[in-house]
């Protein structure tokens, strides 16, 4: 039952970590906030789905809704969240200004969430949340998590069947177009700012959905259960697996969870000191991050180039973006890579169509 | 009325630690185009040693202060050496992710030595002084003083010196700089230690205020310091002190009068105003200034 547990987080996390990826490796912006969407998915799951409160407890709303209702409502409401953040962040379309704002909105609305009782019982959290729907069901405790397990490994599947498509999409490519050169891609009459705010709530709602799955996982929620900071292990996770590449996304999570974490539990702590062992796994997710970015930005499962070998002269180089040119206004299905390259000519000469949008080259814009 | 100018001379020395701290991270921003997320880290550190070291000087304020001055430049050489040169050329998201990362291992390493829990100094925080309309502890003054003494230390250092002539250039554009003969890599070694010895002050500044302080002390400080800085304008260290003001006055006063627990949430208010009306600054006017990347 241990390894069913652990297995049913990694694949949680490999839900955010697929959401996270749209964000951050399709355009490139560093969200701070975003544990921040898993945590409100999380507790809007509990007080739509456990009923009213007994005082002391305190939260908002405390419906009896069915679980599966209470996570689509919870999903709703993260993506509301979330357009109100991401519209603030992105409104400037400043790298470091949207980490800013991410970072502030995230820390904002920790203290919230911990300082104001009403809204979510504080630090105290919310909880009773357990294996909802089991008698129902008609199953054993243990018969009910492995289902559980069951049922999130389907949805981390259509989650990903979900991104891969839309990772092929003119859309997709559309976000990497603007990750790439993003004055390019204005200049090419791509909307800008719509096709990262899109990106922004669909990974959002990614993020709802994993808080969803993760209220039933722990069945209590609270403050300790979540920090801004814990999202540096996805991001090291995505960056292991390698950005922009949904399959590799998801083995790094896998890695990092079930590999790194579970080996480093049984990290010596002295009996005095019981979070020098916890403390020191944080400084090896720290350095995995620092070292990654530094000697392998790419992760170690490259973003896979060049998805759009549609028929025609869309895998000849030159003949492609001068097509697209000509074409001019919404650009016929193979084109929307040419304009990723083109600001930047040596590399659009250099590579063939669709390979400009390789992750490496995160690093290799003017300046 | 008395509350409200107790409160403003309380925010006027948080004002004087922002503004240390703010005008640090500005310095780091304008030589090397980096948003050091792992700046409060220098706050912490400097706190921390001279937490370790008080016994030995008898809890003396002025060595306390000197040794994390020290401690917070080590720090801005290492972070510099280590990190900072050696992402180059990368973008500045991918810089910011690794400067989070740093802070990451720099609070856990910290808890690994210190704890988790919270320590607290034993310097004397002396009696209280009314001073003109407000109400501060000898080392409010003390504080308040050091900040105005280190921004003209700054000021003459940036506008009278070759060594400040020096930064400037670099800050405007580093090849160029570099072609002029200016050493721009040790300049901008040197800017980091300064900033660091500056953020370093201020972490003993802040740590000595509020008592009692943990790993997470100069992280939490963070979002504080990012948005003095931005309401002054990334890169401009005068304008920055004027933005640490601004935002010390309103956190306190929004935070007196609601619960100081929400004084970052505050911030944020007021960081997400700044973005959407003055990206650039309070302090300049609309359409004046090139976009800087």
């Amino acid at each position: 039952m241990y390894w069913v547990s652990v297995f049913t987080e990694a694949a949680v996390f490999a839900i955010l970590a697929l959401g996270l990826d749209v964000i951050w490796g399709w355009t490139g912006d560093f969200d701070l906030a975003f544990y921040g969407y898993l945590a409100l998915g999380s507790y809007f799951t509990f007080v739509l789905s456990i009923g009213k409160p007994v005082p002391p407890v305190e939260y908002i709303i405390g419906w009896h809704l069915p679980v599966v209702a209470a996570i689509v409502l919870a999903v709703v409401a993260v993506v509301c969240v979330a357009a109100v953040v991401g519209a603030i962040a992105l409104r400037n379309l400043r790298g470091i200004y949207f980490a800013i704002t991410t970072l502030g909105a995230v820390s904002a609305l920790y203290l919230l969430v911990e300082n104001y009782t009403p809204l979510f019982n504080g630090y105290n959290g919310v909880y009773g949340l357990v294996n909802p729907g089991q008698s129902a069901l008609n199953l054993t405790y243990d018969g009910y998590r492995v289902l559980f397990l069951v049922v999130v490994l389907v949805l981390l599947f259509l989650a990903y069947l979900l991104v891969q498509r839309l990772s092929r999409s003119p859309f997709g490519r559309m976000l990497r177009s603007v990750r790439e050169d993003e004055r390019a891609a204005a200049a090419y009459g791509r909307p800008v700012f719509f096709a990262k705010y899109r990106a922004y709530l669909f990974g959002a709602a990614l993020a709802g959905l994993a808080g969803g799955l993760f209220a039933i996982f722990i069945s209590a929620f609270n403050t300790g259960a979540w920090s801004p900071q814990e999202l540096l292990v996805i991001y090291a996770a995505i960056l292991v697996g390698g950005r922009g590449n949904p399959r590799g996304v998801i083995l790094g999570v896998f890695v990092v969870y079930i590999g790194f974490i579970e080996l480093t539990r049984y990290l010596p702590s002295p009996a005095s000191r019981p979070e020098f062992g916890p403390a020191l796994r944080q400084v090896l997710i720290g350095l995995m991050l620092v070292l990654m970015l530094k000697f392998r930005p790419e992760g170690i499962f490259r973003e896979r180039p060049g998805v759009d070998h549609g028929p025609g002269p869309a895998g000849h180089p030159v003949s492609g973006r001068i097509g697209a040119r000509a074409g001019g206004g919404p650009a016929p299905a193979p084109a929307p890579a040419a304009p990723a390259g083109a600001g930047d000519a040596l590399s659009a000469g250099l590579a063939h169509d669709g390979a400009p949008e390789g992750p490496g080259s995160d690093d290799g814009g003017p300046g | 009325m008395t509350t409200f100018l107790v409160t403003v001379g309380v925010g006027l020395a948080t004002a004087a630690i922002l503004a240390l701290s703010a005008v640090a991270l500005t310095l780091e921003y304008a030589v090397s185009r980096v948003v050091n997320f792992a700046h409060g880290e220098f706050l912490t550190i400097g706190a921390y040693v001279a937490y370790s070291t008080q016994a030995i000087f008898h809890e003396n304020v002025a060595a306390g202060a000197v040794i994390a001055a020290a401690a917070g430049a080590v720090a801005g050489l290492a972070l510099n050496a280590a990190v900072i040169e050696r992402f180059r050329g990368r973008t500045a998201t991918t810089v910011l992710i690794a400067t989070l990362g740093v802070a990451l291992i720099v609070e856990n390493v910290l808890e690994m030595i210190y704890g988790a829990a919270n320590v607290s100094y034993g310097y004397p925080q002396g009696s209280l002084h009314h001073v003109g309309p407000f109400l501060w502890t000898t080392s409010d003054i003390e504080v308040i003083v050091a900040a105005l003494a280190v921004a003209a230390l700054i000021y003459l250092l940036l506008q009278r010196t070759r060594f400040g002539k020096a930064i400037r250039a670099v800050s405007q554009d580093r090849a160029l700089a570099q072609v002029s003969g200016i050493p721009a890599r040790r300049i901008i070694t040197q800017t980091w230690i300064l900033a660091g010895a500056v953020a370093g002050f201020a972490g003993f500044a802040l740590a000595d205020t509020v008592g009692t302080f943990g790993p997470l002390l100069g992280f939490n400080f963070l979002l504080l310091t990012i948005t003095a800085t931005v309401a002054g304008g990334l890169g401009r260290p005068y304008a920055t002190l004027g933005g640490a003001l601004i935002v010390g006055l309103v956190v306190q006063i929004a935070g007196t009068y609601t619960s100081s627990a929400y004084e970052l949430v505050f911030a944020f208010l007021l960081l997400v105003v700044l973005m959407l009306f003055r990206p650039n600054g309070v302090f300049v006017r609309r359409g004046t200034v090139a976009v800087r990347a």
